[in-house]
């Protein structure tokens, strides 16, 4: 399958996951995966799941701007490069955010995030 | 105390603008051919293309001021994922242009790193 399409398909579920329902983002995350959320780093996909769950809003609607993709070596792995708006339920304003994964390929054919880096833009 | 991936990030992303700004055909250092460049969309491989690329950027002097760096390691390989955002000002422009840049660096035989993918996006307002 085309890397780029890979990587479209990736982020519209990875987004839509999180918009509908964010603990459904566990099977995305192993327990070498690492997140660095403004900042703070958290790894494992319990400990990132329990982040991302407790973040303080409930209702989110990420929308996409740009998805950049580069294959990352040998290994299969894949680079994800986002950027976007993330609307809170109730704020008048949407955020800007740009976020990259490093994908690896799994034994079933799927894909996990090995790592994840998130910032918000401001102006 | 910074790990060590935090140094070796916050060590390169120095390098890396210092250069960028002061001396931007040195760049082709940091690259080898199988790096891969995508700037503001445009997907470039290799050390001779990339250099042209970024020499060719349509503005002779700038400066990056660098807001944020997180790094993390990439593979079991030694690889390091750095994510920068920051401001790019261009001479002679009034307002400066924000941006975000991921690198992943690969170890050298030699004990440095090179970029193996490089990807720029300018973050508008």
């Amino acid at each position: 399958m085309d890397p780029d399409a890979v990587a479209k398909a990736f982020v519209e579920h990875y987004y839509t996951t999180f918009d509908a329902n964010r603990a459904g983002l566990a099977n995305l995350y192993q327990e070498s995966s690492m997140l660095t959320f403004e900042g703070q780093k958290i790894q494992g996909s319990q400990n990132i799941v329990a982040k991302l769950t407790s973040l303080p809003f409930q209702q989110c609607q990420h929308s996409i701007t740009t998805v950049d993709c580069q294959p990352s070596g040998p290994a299969g792995g894949m680079l994800v490069f986002v950027s976007g708006n993330l609307q809170l339920a109730g704020e008048q304003h949407a955020l800007k955010f740009s976020q990259m994964f490093h994908l690896m390929p799994t034994p079933q054919g799927s894909f996990y995030v090995l790592n994840d880096i998130f910032r918000l833009n401001y102006a | 105390m910074e790990e060590q991936v935090e140094l070796v990030g916050r060590a390169f992303v120095d390098h890396f603008y210092h250069l960028f700004d002061n001396d931007r055909s040195s760049l082709s250092s940091l690259y080898q051919p199988t790096s891969m460049l995508t700037f503001e969309g445009q997907k470039i491989q290799g050390v001779d293309e990339i250099s042209t690329k970024l020499n060719q950027l349509p503005f002779d002097q700038c400066q990056h001021v660098i807001s944020t760096i997180d790094s993390q390691p990439s593979s079991f390989t030694g690889g390091i994922m750095v994510f920068v955002s920051g401001s790019l000002q261009l001479a002679g422009e009034e307002h400066s242009l924000r941006f975000s840049q991921m690198f992943h660096l690969i170890p050298t035989p030699q004990g440095s790193y090179f970029v193996q993918n490089d990807i720029f996006r300018l973050n508008y307002g």
